[in-house]
Formats: C-alpha cells, structure tokens, sequence
C-alpha cells in the first residue's frame, strides 16, 4: 500500500514563512497575507490576529483557484497561475506556490498591482523551496506527530463531542 | 492529505459527502451546523444555485478541540451530486482523507446511486487515492420512507470495501451525527497508520 505523505511544516519553516509573508504585506502595502492549501486549508496569516474568518476564506479561494485552473484546461491554455478580483474598497491576489500551497493578499487601491505582482513573484522564490522541504523531507512524513495514542485520545474526544445530540 | 502545522499546533482534515443529487448531502452539513455547539464550528458555506442545488460545494469547519497538545479540526466539504457537475466533484476531492457516501435508499434512486458511486471510484482513482489510505463510511439516508431496498442490497451494491454502514434519516438527524463521528474516526486512525 502507498503511504500517504501529509504536509508537515515545523517551527523552523514556519519562522523562514512568517518573516516572508510578514515583508511582503509591508512592501505591498498590504492588509492581509494569507497561505493555504489547496485542498483550502489554511497554513498561516499576516496578521496573525486577522479579524477574517480565515476557514471560509481559505476554503473559497482554493476552490475558486481550482475552477480557475480547470478553465484553463478546458481554454487549452497551459495553466493560469493567478487569480485576481478586483473590489471597490479592495482587490484579492491569489498565486500557487506550488503544487499543494497558494498565497493570497489582499490590497486597497493605492497599491499598484504592479507592485503587488513584483514582490509576491520575489516571494515565491523564497517560499517554494521552504514548502518543497516540508514535503519531501522526512519531516513530511506525519507518523511522528499522529501516533497511537494521538489515534487514541482522539478517539475518545470524538465519543464525548456531541453528548447531548439526539442520534 | 492531514495538514499540519506543528508550529501553531494544528492538524486540520478533510472529509467530503458525496452522492447522487437530492440524496441528502446537504441536508447532512446543515443539521451538524443546526446542532452543534456554535464554539465548535465555523460558518456554514454553500456555493448552491437559485433553486438550492449544490453548484460548486457547501463547507463547514468543526474543531475537535485539542488533542494531545494539537488543535484538530475537520472540514467538512459536499460535492453537486447532480451528474453534469463532475469536474467540480473532482475538485472538491483534491486532499480528501475521508469520504461518506450517502445513499439515498429509495429503491426508484437505484441507477443514480450507482453511477455516483462507480463516479467517486472512478474520481478517486484518477488522484492517485489509495482507497484503504482514506476513511470511508456509507450512509443510507432516507430509511423512513417507504420503498426502500434492504441494508443488505444497497451494502451489497455500494460498499465493495466493507466500510462501516450506518442508517440515517438526515432530516429528522437520525445517524447523522453517528455517520460523522464514525468517518473522523476512521481517518484519525487511518493518518496514524499511513
């Protein structure tokens, strides 16, 4: 049987991650940075006490990142690689990292897209490699973190979730 | 694909519902979000058409609370069931550690049980998926109506892997909960093995 491999990102990585996503939201004058997956969970955020709700916000742009891509499939084009809305009060940017990661911020109108696409562009040259350890590195490998009494004490938190529910 | 960020001390799933249009995939979400604790979960999203169909997916976020020092949470995901949406489906699947297929009991939903089911095989083949990797559990939905094929048929029509069976009315919430703590079950147990 093959072994799955989830995305393990440890202190160190994380560290190398907020400190790029922290100087991109300066640069780019930025209110909010954000990377997910693309399965639409999300990783991290700068801020890091963002009042957005982060869950949906990672769930919808995935997925509208996902439709993106299938667009370009069926447009024969080889892949489109960002997704950009443009807003009244703001404008949403969403890049791949890579295969399993985007980035998305958001931004006012005095910020110069151009200037948004220039240093996200520099930031993934920081960031791909950093990700692309925590999936091939022996880190990656989620054994370690999800154990037996993990399994275990999980177990029994999920009998005693809904207590009171009527089954 | 169990994401985790040991830095914030996060692990986040994800599980999807899936099945034939009308089968009660939704109805499954919105009961969970009408029942439980509002601390224990997060907006209930639905990308759905004018008439309420599912158009892209509906998504809801659990938390589980901390486990052994790690925030554990699941994300809650359904697909369109109606045919034409298969790209969608495909989508949706991306990173799933755990699959409920809800059948939809009704003897007269027969041929659309089984074409959504081969489609998740077919879906899930096409990603790669080792299917003993991922959790998977079969609801059959809609057992209070009448008309309804036994347990045995649709286990015997829909459940090649011996995946735990559960009967559910989701409307009225009947196993609903039981089909959702037996799917994060299975995939918490799954991702410690894998």
């Amino acid at each position: 049987m093959a072994r799955r491999r989830g995305l393990v990102i440890n202190d160190e990585q994380m560290q190398m991650i907020d400190g790029v996503l922290s100087k991109l939201q300066r640069v780019c004058g930025s209110h909010f940075c954000a990377l997910i997956s693309t399965s639409g969970q999300p990783i991290t955020t700068c801020p890091s006490d963002v009042d957005a709700d982060t869950l949906s916000l990672a769930a919808l742009a995935a997925g509208s990142f996902a439709a993106t891509r299938q667009l370009a499939e069926v447009l024969n084009e080889r892949e489109f690689t960002l997704l950009f809305h443009e807003g009244k009060e703001s404008n949403l940017h969403v890049m791949q990292v890579t295969e399993q990661i985007l980035l998305l911020l958001t931004f006012g109108h005095d910020t110069q897209v151009g200037r948004v696409r220039l240093y996200t562009s520099r930031a993934l040259e920081v960031l791909k490699p950093i990700f692309e350890d925590a999936e091939e590195s022996p880190g990656g490998d989620s054994s370690h973190v999800i154990d037996r009494e993990y399994s275990r004490e999980a177990g029994t938190a999920i009998d005693d979730w809904f207590p009171a529910q009527n089954e | 694909m169990a994401l985790i960020n040991l830095a914030a001390r996060e692990i986040n799933y994800k599980i999807v519902y899936y099945g034939c249009g009308l089968c009660g995939k939704t109805t499954n979400i919105q009961y969970i979000h009408r029942r439980v604790n509002p601390s224990a979960r997060g907006r209930l999203v639905s990308i759905a058409t004018e008439e309420e169909r599912t158009l892209y997916f509906d998504f809801l976020p659990l938390s589980l609370g901390t486990v052994k020092g790690l925030r554990t949470r699941f994300h809650l995901y359904t697909v369109p069931g109606q045919s034409f949406y298969n790209a969608s489906r495909k989508l949706v699947l991306q990173g799933v550690d755990g699959v409920v297929f809800v059948a939809d009991s009704q003897i007269s939903r027969l041929d659309e049980n089984v074409d959504s089911y081969l489609n998740l095989w077919d879906n899930l083949m096409g990603q790669n998926e080792e299917p003993g990797n991922l959790g998977i559990c079969l609801q059959m939905n809609k057992r209070d109506l009448s008309s309804i094929f036994s347990v045995a048929d649709l286990t015997e029509l829909l459940n090649h892997t011996g995946s735990p069976v559960i009967e559910a009315c989701a409307l009225t919430g009947v196993g609903v909960f039981e089909t959702l703590k037996t799917v994060c079950k299975q995939v918490i147990a799954k991702s410690s093995r894998n």
